[in-house]
């Protein structure tokens, strides 16, 4: 999987896009989610988010941490609550990214977290923890329960997963949108990306071009030997080519992609970079309803030969969505590799996103490609194009 | 100081401490979620700043420190940039715990997951000893080597400002107000910024920006904290688009005050308490007393983390002594009816007797007509 440098600060553009995703959205997922309650007779689920996964926790408030985390009390039947991490006078500002009326500040969220469900009614309850991102600093979690003897807890934090794994038609709809932001930012970035730069200069340059168009969050990595975060560290001039990482989040959703840009002709790596682009093309021709989720990674095994392994290191493809790194997974080490309990589908359905990407390193060079694709009848359909 | 030399020296301290907490062996985690109120320990032994979920130093009393992570093909950046010799996949912790044996001691629980650290304790056959103080102790006031880094932080977050100072202008939207800022300072290699800059006629509190436009006469204010090589700075600045009316003038002027009065009591071995209490005076004083309190502050200054967090908050309950070498911001950010938010501050360092600004921007208000 390709983890990039995570920021101690989402600090992109900040709002909620109302038309494209209107609290009504919200409502349907709830219920949904409610009759998984039902089932599983809890009385409340907690679910817990902070800005490095947040997927869940947006998932029915539309809310995202813009640092540290927040847990969202999910009753059976009643209003959610939301007790984030921030300052008092942070609150007015968090209200106008989500539809929760009830939001709260907290700098201790397990101990008020236990309040909060002890004035619901829950000190003897039956929840469910929602932690699929394994955020919840453990002091935290540690006052909670012992603030609540008397509660059954039950850990669930793979329940959203399976019902997040179909993006709905406004789901689908905010992915294009970020996918498309993302193919003017991969276009653009090549009139940077120019010899003699430091390679601190151009990603300055490629973070301005997404922030200038409204993205949430972008991450890059990006060299010529590997792929590194932006580092004061990283000040050497870039060489005959780059290979550049890029995933940004745009009203909450991410898009994924790879490019390399060359500076000079290499042959060698240019042939690299476009067995790169075939593959992930094949690849994509997999994404097709009821395809195995495995003939993903089968065709990149075989087109790739002996380059697979190291291919292999930096993930081939993984669901994309409200996070980065979702369900479905290639495979169960992949899974674990970002504490995911399971690979949460092995057959392909419309309305499934996923990144595929396909690194390639020879030589002591890299080469990337990849896109973020949506499953449809036809075969992948590039979100850029959404 | 070379780094080499630093980090060295950073590891004999740790075994020191170790010696004495009778510690065979130390656990130091780190979850990738970067917080720039929380120290960062495996960057601190390392200089090391993960990028995946789980990053564990394993430091022997007598072998040689070896560094766990992942993503494996993040392994030759470690190598690279980190000062630990012996650096594997996060996969090869788990057959080495069970084989470890003595007193252990774990530093980051507080960014661990109950289930990892579950895992980890069964590994081990023991529940690991929470020993976050041997760092936090270590590390509380600033060597010549951080403060090398620090320097250089807060020229960037000087630049950040001047880039405001040159390019904010009516008809931005305020999500490309801030992306001036941020544009500068990673051009100048910071690699993180905690920062919000807002604009608007009346701001109720910092935030992230929006999708605003930026209005003639606007106040923005901005809380600006590039980080080099895991160190944060931080620079509180306000900026008027046009000739604000009096009455902005006239409260900025008590955020001055404040920030004079602040500094003034930033004495060594003063309690941290002191600046907040000093700087609550101005507003009192003022006739501001019920505004000294959240939502219309915080604190009055904070230690700046991925480094120490020490002294902590500037609040009036905090009886940290300032200590030589120390770092952290005073700001007297205050929202005002009259004005709304407004923003001033300087990240320090407390020399042998006093407080010193790391920052070279002016406090003045700045006017851009």
């Amino acid at each position: 999987m390709i983890f990039s440098r995570h920021s101690v600060l989402k600090r992109g553009c900040s709002t909620w896009d109302k038309q494209q995703m209107p609290e009504e959205e919200y409502q349907g997922r709830l219920e949904v989610v409610r009759q998984q309650m039902d089932q599983q007779g809890l009385d409340a689920l907690v679910i817990y988010g902070d800005n490095y996964s947040f997927a869940d926790l947006c998932y029915l408030t539309n809310y995202f941490p813009k640092v540290r985390g927040g847990i969202a009390v999910v009753p059976r039947t009643g209003a959610i609550s939301l007790l984030l991490n921030i300052g008092s006078r942070d609150v007015p500002f968090a209200k106008t990214l989500t539809w929760i009326e009830d939001v709260r500040a907290s700098n201790q969220v397990g101990a008020d977290g236990a309040k909060l469900l002890k004035e619901k009614g829950f000190e003897k309850a039956r929840l469910g923890l929602v932690d699929s991102g394994q955020g919840f600093p453990l002091p935290q979690w540690e006052e909670m329960k012992s603030a609540l003897p008397q509660v059954t807890w039950q850990s669930l934090h793979s329940l959203l997963q399976p019902i997040r794994l179909r993006k709905t038609a406004r789901e689908l709809a905010a992915m294009g949108a970020a996918g498309r932001l993302l193919r003017e930012i991969c276009q653009d970035a090549a009139s940077v990306i120019k010899p003699g730069r430091k390679e601190y200069e151009i990603v300055a340059d490629i973070d301005r071009l997404a922030r200038n168009k409204g993205a949430e969050d972008i991450r890059i990595l990006a060299g010529e030997k590997r792929l590194n975060p932006p580092s004061f560290k990283q000040a050497a001039s870039i060489g005959s080519h780059w290979s550049v990482y890029f995933a940004v989040q745009h009203e909450r959703y991410w898009a994924e992609a790879g490019r390399t840009y060359f500076l000079a002709n290499d042959m060698k790596v240019q042939g690299a970079y476009g067995k790169a682009k075939e593959i992930v093309a094949a690849m994509a021709q997999q994404l097709k309803p009821n395809g195995a989720v495995a003939a993903i990674d089968e065709t990149a095994r075989k087109a790739l030969g002996e380059f697979y392994a190291t291919a292999a290191v930096y993930g081939i493809a993984n669901g994309i969505g409200l996070n980065q790194w979702e369900a479905p997974f290639l495979s169960e080490g992949d899974a674990r590799e970002v504490r995911a309990s399971f690979v949460g589908a092995t057959t392909l359905n419309e309305g499934m996103t996923l990144a595929l990407r396909v690194t390639i390193e020879s030589q002591g060079k890299i080469v990337l490609f990849g896109d973020s694709f949506q499953v449809t009848a036809g075969a992948g359909k590039l979100l850029m194009e959404g | 100081m070379n780094g080499q030399q630093e980090f060295e020296n950073r590891l004999v301290k740790v075994r020191q401490a170790m010696r004495e907490k009778g510690l065979q062996t130390l656990l130091v985690f780190d979850s990738g979620r970067h917080n720039f109120l929380r120290m960062n320990y495996v960057a601190y032994l390392t200089d090391f700043i993960s990028v995946g979920p789980e990053t564990m130093l394993v430091v022997p009393l007598e072998d040689e420190p070896v560094l766990f992570l992942a993503p494996a093909w993040d392994i030759p950046r470690a190598r690279e940039e980190s000062f630990v010799q012996t650096i594997k996949s996060f996969k090869e912790l788990w057959p080495r715990l069970p084989n470890i044996s003595g007193k252990i001691g774990l530093i980051g629980r507080e960014a661990m997951h109950v289930d990892l650290h579950d895992e980890v304790a069964r590994s081990l056959k023991q529940t690991p000893a929470n020993a976050k103080d041997i760092i936090e102790n270590m590390a509380r006031c600033k060597t010549p080597f951080e403060l090398e880094r620090l320097r250089r932080a807060a020229a960037i977050a000087d630049a950040g400002v001047s880039a405001l100072h040159e390019d904010a202008r009516p008809g931005l939207k305020e999500y490309e107000l801030a992306a001036i800022v941020e544009h500068r300072m990673r051009s100048l290699g910071a690699e993180d910024n905690f920062g919000m800059v807002v604009a608007n006629s009346h701001n109720q509190a910092l935030h992230p920006a929006t999708d605003r436009v930026v209005q003639p006469g606007d106040i923005i204010i901005g809380e600006i904290t590039p980080c080099i090589g895991g160190l944060f700075v931080q620079i509180c600045r306000t900026v008027v688009l046009g000739e604000p009316a009096p009455v902005v003038r006239q409260k900025y002027a008590i955020l001055e005050k404040a920030m004079g009065l602040g500094m003034e009591a930033a004495q060594t071995g003063a309690l941290a308490s002191a600046v907040a209490v000093a700087i609550n005076g101005a507003f009192v004083e003022a006739g501001y007393e019920k505004y000294c309190r959240p939502p219309f502050m915080r604190v009055r200054g904070h230690g700046l983390g991925c480094g120490s967090f020490a002294p902590g908050s500037l609040e009036d309950e905090n009886k940290t002594r300032l200590e030589e070498g120390m770092t952290f911001i005073i700001h007297p950010n205050q929202y005002l009816p009259e004005t709304g938010y407004l923003t001033l501050g300087d990240t320090v360092v407390m020399t042998a007797t006093r407080a010193e600004s790391l920052m070279k921007s002016s406090w003045e208000l700045y006017v851009k007509n």
